[in-house]
This record gives structure tokens, C-alpha cells and sequence, in this order.
């Protein structure tokens, strides 16, 4: 599979690679992120494509590099000499620098005070020396050939320009290696290849950049050699003549022969018995982030939506749950159509909704399992009377011992469980309310192995009693274990649907990825 | 009166039948988590007071300790839920003062004591539900800067009522509240009592303090939760708002007349009685048993020290310089003890150390 290094070319001093990580190793807590990932950028004015699936720790490894994330094992060399970055700041001035999906600008100031922000062109004690600021920032605009004015606000600019804006500022640093983390996964096609062209600027300009994407044709189009990670190891890399689409989507997933063509995605299965489904959703919008969507769910069905970081995954469970204004569109439970303005009332409405963070949006860390769990459930109560009966304690013992709830005491703080039995409380509570439809995002994110399969196991006798879900996760192979179908996402609209029994990774990672 | 704090301490709806002595002994004592650094306190002072001034510990003097303090404890006792939630009250001075002059005037109107008192207080609650409660609240202003107009808008508005001129007070029920005896208790004794166990009923038996507590650890979670956010937060500053202006009428009867000058003190002297008592200013943690113990300790201080002879500005060095080592001693309290505090801090210095020292 690994095809032979390119030789290094122009800037590489003395042969030496100009980047290497060798036997990377990372844990957190029973999670191994890396087991021994290796990448090599072997010169100057190359792009390096970092590629693997969801879960595959590309992001661990990213992080190791720009100082974010201290590796348990392996080393970095930079020009052959190894070297420790024990925070971001050390791996900029290393001459490594990273543009995250998340822009961090400030939006009140203006591009050329964005691009030095936190450092300062001072001028003796004249205070700032904003006419040199101004030219250095439109030197490093005009080198990424932007017809941007340094003097303009940040706020005013388009998700792409502040992508822009941030390379320009990773570039004014004196940067050697700029690692870009998915730059294209909310841009439209003219914003990647205005994206393209920077890249191919940089890349004269001797500067290497690492390149993370999910598009195989992207891969393709600008990358001169890659690096393939599974499951927290380098499974192949090298110059990408050495690849193929069909042998790079075999080395993401590990399966010779993975790529196979699909039929088109089959229909939604058809409604049982003529009752209504349990949720039907027809021609939602959420301005900007969902475009017109229909989604069905029956009675026990449980549904997944796959897609891209911006697809408008979480945007469409929000927008049914009453968190965001949905300008068309209706929604029924079944068969009536509900108005659902806030949490309160879709909740009241029999939905129920667990949101991707459970430690600011899922739960209140410092109050116990109990009132945790009851929060939901006892909403209708009166809030003056004192706590009644005892029907309801039961059913916390019946639910906690559903969800093999690991703890001292009903009675312990949430703050003090793992990850994984926290985020069973955080499930549990919404079965504590018997919702009709249960509405997840990243049911199992940051859990490990074993509650992951737990909770998986759980959510699927639930749905056997008739609850419908409608399930958004990152993790394509969660979805494939979880869901009876997959609904797949790109840009605002379901682009694909496909069964549990036909979907596999590279087929969802194909849809998800904009090719039909 | 520790014993019976520390026994009531403990959270809602939770005894489970037919646990043993020792049990129910060891919940209790762990629900006095929070309080702790203020209890050891007040009992020092105690027990100090006691054997250095002879006077401290007669019933006379103990009943002045306790009705110098009952505007404070009244208020503080609001404010707690206000901190509960992440919030703070800073209008409670003005409230105070705006509830006193109304009450003056209705009762020149020839309005009976009674319904002077009850329309008063919840005069208080409406602008603590409307104007604080509804801005930050439904409007989601900053705490700090709406109570903190409302504080300086009413007291403008209670000097212009007024005529910035004081209104004797001549009610049979409001002497009684504010200077005499009902069954050999000072009244406003019997108020601290009453308000007290209606706040640890309220705090402990009601699914409204659940969601005052959901909010203040995580407002984002109460609202996905169903839990009205807007509703609660306006109820909780209508009810310091109401605390308010029930120690605006205690104050009022103490001095025999209304005056359009708020304390100035009172806002701040009231959280920090509730921070005392190991509320966090996070929202989400303490409750009103501490707060109690955090007013007690600023009263026994005032008590003690001016029986001494002490200067009162000593007692506002020991006050501020307590309230700060009650908050740490809490944290070391919670994350085991000061060698873990300790152990905290050198990590902390090694790790910059080592990033500094990076090539």
C-alpha cells in the first residue's frame, strides 16, 4: 500500500524531511486516540493530505503537533532535530501554525488588527504603529492575492473570508507549516477553489501545508502526497500518485474491495398499516442551515442522519425541538401537526430532545442523579407543592437499573460519575418523561467503549416499545450499528437514504461528501 | 442552633424509610459541606464573646444581637436564591426605602397596619418581578447592570415621592414589627424565625427551588429541561424584592419613621452574608441555612466588638477579611484539605515553569 516518498523537493535542507511525527501515542482515559501514527511532510511548498474517517484520530494527531494535546509516546523532528511543543504558543514560534474548523477572530476589530492580534507593532512610545500594522497585513493579503482591505471589520466578512483572515494570520508568523482542519467543510464550490488558489500560493511561497479533508476529490486536486489514519494508526502514505479513490477508501476502512457502487438510496419505507408515523417532517427550513428537509420516523423506527460538520445535522433537531425559528414547514406527531415555539412546549408535545454537550447542555453537573433524572418528568408538577409520592422514586430505580447506572447513591452529584454514567443520567432522563419521540445528538460522544455499547443497547429496547428516534451522530459506524435507516445530509438538504443492512462507511462518507 | 441547621440541611424528598441513626448522622453533617468554614466561625466568636465580656451572653443581649440583624437576615435570605440562580440583587437598599414611604403614606391615607404591610411587600415583589426579574430575566440583561439602575432610578424616584422629607410612623402594627414583644420575643425575632423555615421549607420541599438551582448550574440545561427560565428568574427577584421591602418595613418600625435614604450598605452586606454561608456567586451551590450562619457571624462580630469597645471599622477589616477566607477555606474543604490545595497550586507553578523553559 505505501508507495515510495517522493523526493523531497526544494526548500528540504540537507535531505532532512521537514516534518516528521514518528510512533504517536495517545490516551484518554480508556480511550486510545493514537496507537502509533507516524506522518512525514517531506519539504517545503508541499501540501500533505491527512485523511481517515470520523473517530480516526486525525484531530488527536493534529493537536499533538500545534502543541494543543501532550502525546503519552513518539516524537516530532522539525528539519531532523526533535523537538517538544508543550503548548500552541512554542509551536508557533516552531513555525507551525493551525487554522481550526471554529474561526477564533474577534469580530469587532478590524482584519489587519485581527492578523496581529496579540502581538504588537509598537512604535518606541508612540504606542501602536498602526500604519506599519496596516502595510504588513495587506503584504500578507496580497500574498494569498485577496482584494481584502486590512481596514475592514471582521464581522462584516463571510464564514469563507474569516477562513481567509485566519490563513493570512497563521502566514504573517513567519509560519513553515500551516495545517489546515478541514478547511471546505462549510464552503460552497467557488469558495473551494478560491480556497484552492490560496493554497497553491502558499505552497510558491515554499510554506508546507497539512491538509485535512473528507473529499476524496479535493484529496486528489491539491495534494502532492498524504497520510491515511485508522483507528489511531498510520495505515498508509506517500505521494499520491501511489493512490487511487478505490484503494484510498479501502485503506479509511480497512477492507480490500470496501468501494463498491451503490444502487441509487433506496425510498423510506412505507408507513405500516396505515397508522401515522410518529414524526413527519415536510419542507423544513431553517434559514442558512437546513433547506427544505422531509423526514419520517415510525412508530420504533430509529433513524439516523449522517453528514459533514455544517450540513445542518443538529440545526434540523433543533429546529424540530423549538430552539431555532423554522421559517417553512410542518411537523406532526403522530399525524398532528404540532407548534412547537419553545423546549417547553415541543416537550409537552411528547418530544424529547439530548443535546451533543451534556456537561453545560444535558445536565446540571452539581445537583444529584435523582433530580437530574426527575427534571423532565416532574415539569408538570406545581412548583409549590412539596414533591409528592413515591411512584416516581421507583421509577428512578427502575431506570437507573435499565441503564446499569454505575454509582454511591442515587443521591451522588452527576459532576462526580464518569463520562459514560453521565451521560446515561443524561438519557435517562428523557425516558423518565415517556416521550413519543426522542430527538439525539451525539448520544455517545466522549463515552467509552463499554457505555458506548450499553447505551446503544438501550436506546434499542426503547425504540422496541414503540418510541421513535431520530438520531444525529458524527460517527458513521455508530449510526450503521444504531440505525434502521440513514439519512445523509449535505448542505442543508437529505442529499441520501439508505438502510442499515446496504449502508457502509464509504458509501455514507460518499453522500456526505457531496457525490450522488 | 447549629444542631438544628445542620439537621434540616439535608437535601429534599430524600430520607428513604427505615435507615439507620448513623446514616441519617453522617447525611447530615455532609450537608453542612458548604457551611462549614462559617459554623466553626460562629461558634469561635461565641464562645469567645462569652468568656471575654460577661454581658455577651444574657438574653438582653442576645436579643439585641438578633434584632440589629433582622433587616440584614431578611434580606440576605431573598438574596440567597438570587445567588442560587448566578444573580444578585443590588436595588434591595432602594426597595427597602420605597416600601417604607409608600407604607407611610397609605397609613396617612388612614389605611389599616395590616393591609399597609401586605400591600408594601408586595409592591416589592412587583418591581422586583417587573423591572429586575423581567430585564434580566426575559431580557436577558446583565444582573449587575439592571439591578444596579434600578438601584440608582429608585432611589431618585423614592426622594422625588417623597419630597426627600421622612414620614413619621405612628402604627400600632408596625411599632410592634419594628420595637415590641409579641409572646416575649421581640416581633422581628419571630419574623427571622417565620421567614426562615418558610426559606429551607421552600428551598428543600418545592420543585421551584430544583429549578432555581437547575438554573444557576446550568441555564442552557434548565431550558432544554422544559424549565420557563424567564418565569423563575422573575419570581425569584420578585420574592427579594418582596424580602426587601419587608425589611424596609421592619426598619421603618425600628426607627419609628420612613426615610427616602436607602442603605447604602444593605445590597452588598447582604451577599456578603450569603457568600459567607458558602453560597458560590456561580449560582448552583449553598443555601439558606448558610446564609443564616454568614448573617449570625456579621452580627455576633458587631455585638462582640462594640461591647469591647471596639472600633466598628475594626469589625469591617475582620468582615471582609473573613469573607475571603471562608471562600478559600471552602475550596479547601472540597478538594481535600489544604495539602491538596497545596499540591494544586505547585503543579500549577511547574507547568509554567516547564512552558516558559521551552526552547
Amino acid at each position: 500500500m505505501t508507495s515510495e516518498l517522493r523526493e523531497s523537493t526544494d526548500a528540504s535542507r540537507d535531505g532532512a524531511v521537514q516534518l516528521e511525527l514518528t510512533n504517536v501515542y495517545k490516551r484518554f482515559g480508556g480511550v486510545r486516540a493514537l496507537r502509533g501514527a507516524d506522518l512525514k511532510v517531506t519539504g517545503g511548498g508541499v501540501v500533505h493530505g491527512l485523511i481517515g474517517e470520523n473517530g480516526s484520530g486525525k484531530s488527536t494527531l493534529l493537536g499533538v503537533l500545534s502543541g494543543q494535546i501532550q502525546a503519552d509516546e513518539g516524537q516530532i523532528f522539525v528539519d531532523g532535530k526533535p523537538v517538544s511543543f508543550a503548548n500552541p504558543t512554542v509551536a508557533l514560534r516552531g513555525g507551525i501554525a493551525m487554522v481550526s474548523q471554529e474561526t477564533a477572530l474577534a469580530d469587532e476589530l478590524t482584519i489587519a488588527e485581527n492578523i496581529f492580534l496579540g502581538r504588537r507593532m509598537a512604535r518606541g512610545f508612540g504606542g501602536i504603529d498602526w500604519k506599519a500594522t496596516r502595510r504588513r497585513a495587506a503584504e500578507v493579503l496580497e500574498r494569498l492575492e485577496l482584494g481584502y482591505d486590512p481596514g475592514w471589520l471582521v464581522e462584516r466578512l463571510r464564514p469563507d473570508q474569516k477562513q481567509m483572515v485566519e490563513i493570512a494570520r497563521a502566514l504573517s508568523m513567519d509560519t513553515r507549516v500551516l495545517i489546515l482542519d478541514e478547511p471546505t467543510s462549510s464552503l460552497t464550490n467557488d469558495e473551494v477553489q478560491a480556497l484552492f488558489r490560496a493554497v497553491r500560493q502558499i505552497k510558491a511561497t515554499g510554506v508546507a501545508t497539512i491538509f485535512v479533508s473528507h473529499r476524496l476529490d479535493e484529496v486528489f486536486d491539491l495534494v502532492d502526497e498524504l497520510t491515511v489514519l485508522r483507528d489511531g494508526c498510520t495505515v498508509a502514505q506517500g505521494s499520491v500518485d501511489g493512490f487511487n479513490t478505490r484503494s484510498l477508501v479501502d485503506a479509511m476502512v480497512g477492507k480490500e474491495g470496501a468501494w463498491h457502487e451503490y444502487a441509487r438510496p433506496s425510498s423510506a419505507s412505507s408507513a405500516r398499516g396505515g397508522t401515522a408515523p410518529a414524526l413527519q417532517v415536510t419542507g423544513m427550513t431553517i434559514p442558512g442551515h437546513v433547506d427544505g428537509v422531509d423526514v419520517t420516523v415510525e412508530h420504533g423506527e430509529i433513524v439516523g442522519v449522517a453528514g459533514l460538520v455544517g450540513a445542518g445535522r443538529s440545526e434540523l433537531l433543533e429546529g424540530i425541538f423549538g430552539l431555532r425559528p423554522v421559517t417553512a414547514g410542518t411537523i406532526a406527531i403522530d399525524g398532528s401537526v404540532i407548534q412547537a415555539r419553545s423546549p417547553r412546549a415541543a416537550i409537552r408535545q411528547g418530544l424529547g430532545f439530548l443535546p451533543p454537550d451534556r456537561k453545560h447542555q444535558g445536565l446540571v453537573l452539581q445537583r444529584t442523579i435523582d433530580e437530574n433524572l426527575t427534571m423532565v418528568a416532574t415539569l408538570t408538577r406545581s412548583r409549590w407543592l412539596p414533591p409528592g409520592g413515591n411512584e416516581l422514586g421507583q421509577k428512578v430505580e427502575e431506570v437507573a437499573k435499565t441503564m446499569r447506572l454505575r454509582a454511591a447513591s442515587r443521591r451522588a452529584l452527576v459532576s462526580t460519575l464518569s463520562g459514560g454514567n453521565q451521560q446515561k443520567v443524561a438519557v435517562g432522563k428523557w425516558l423518565m418523561a415517556d416521550p413519543r419521540v426522542l430527538l439525539l445528538d451525539e448520544p455517545t460522544r466522549g463515552v467509552d467503549v463499554a457505555a458506548k455499547s450499553e447505551i446503544h443497547e438501550l436506546l434499542k429496547g426503547v425504540a422496541a416499545t414503540g418510541v421513535a428516534m431520530l438520531v444525529v451522530s458524527s460517527e458513521n459506524d455508530e449510526l450503521i450499528q444504531l440505525a434502521d435507516r440513514i439519512l445523509i445530509m449535505f448542505r442543508g438538504r437529505i442529499v441520501a437514504s439508505v438502510t442499515a443492512r446496504e449502508a457502509d462507511l464509504p458509501t455514507i462518507a460518499r453522500y456526505a461528501g457531496g457525490h450522488i | 442552633m447549629s444542631m438544628n441547621l445542620a439537621a434540616s440541611g439535608e437535601p429534599a424528598g430524600s430520607a428513604p424509610a427505615g435507615t439507620d441513626g448513623a446514616n441519617v448522622a453522617r447525611r447530615a453533617f455532609a450537608a453542612t459541606r458548604h457551611f462549614r468554614p462559617v459554623l466553626v466561625l460562629v461558634i469561635v466568636l461565641l464562645v469567645y464573646f462569652s468568656l471575654d465580656q460577661s454581658v455577651f451572653l444574657t438574653s438582653s443581649n442576645i436579643e439585641n444581637l438578633l434584632t440589629d440583624v433582622s433587616v440584614l437576615w431578611v434580606v440576605a435570605l431573598g438574596m440567597t436564591f438570587l445567588l442560587l440562580t448566578g444573580g444578585a440583587d443590588l436595588s434591595v437598599g432602594a426597595i427597602a426605602s420605597i416600601a417604607g414611604i409608600l407604607a407611610a403614606k397609605l397609613l396617612d391615607l388612614g389605611v389599616p397596619g395590616l393591609p399597609v404591610v401586605i400591600l408594601a411587600v408586595l409592591f416589592g415583589a412587583l418591581i422586583g418581578a417587573f423591572i429586575n426579574g423581567f430585564l434580566v430575566g426575559t431580557l436577558n440583561l446583565s444582573f449587575f447592570v439592571v439591578t444596579l439602575a434600578s438601584m440608582i432610578t429608585l432611589t431618585g424616584v423614592v426622594n422625588i415621592w417623597s419630597g426627600t422629607k421622612s414620614y413619621f410612623v405612628n402604627s400600632p402594627l408596625i411599632n410592634r414589627i419594628g420595637v415590641m414583644n409579641t409572646l416575649g420575643l421581640p416581633t422581628a425575632i419571630w419574623i427571622m424565625i417565620v421567614t426562615f423555615v418558610i426559606a429551607l421549607y421552600v428551598q428543600h420541599r418545592t420543585y421551584w427551588a430544583r429549578d432555581v438551582y437547575a438554573i444557576g448550574g446550568s441555564r442552557v440545561a434548565a431550558r432544554l429541561s422544559g424549565i420557563r427560565t424567564s418565569l423563575i428568574l422573575m419570581s425569584v427577584y420578585a420574592l427579594s424584592g418582596a424580602c426587601a421591602a419587608l425589611g424596609g418595613i421592619i426598619t421603618t418600625g425600628r426607627i419609628g419613621a420612613a426615610t427616602p435614604q436607602p442603605d447604602p450598605n444593605l445590597p452588598l452586606q447582604a451577599i456578603a452574608g450569603v457568600l459567607l454561608g458558602g453560597t458560590s456567586l456561580l449560582g448552583g451551590q449553598g443555601g439558606v441555612g448558610g446564609t443564616a450562619l454568614g448573617v449570625l457571624f456579621i452580627g455576633t462580630l458587631q455585638n462582640g466588638l462594640s461591647l469591647s469597645g471596639v472600633s466598628s471599622f475594626w469589625q469591617q477589616v475582620i468582615t471582609g477579611v473573613i469573607l475571603v477566607a471562608a471562600v478559600l477555606g471552602d475550596r479547601i474543604t472540597v478538594r481535600g484539605g489544604i495539602g491538596g490545595l497545596i499540591a494544586r497550586l505547585r503543579a500549577r507553578s511547574v507547568a509554567a515553569q516547564a512552558s516558559s523553559a521551552e526552547p
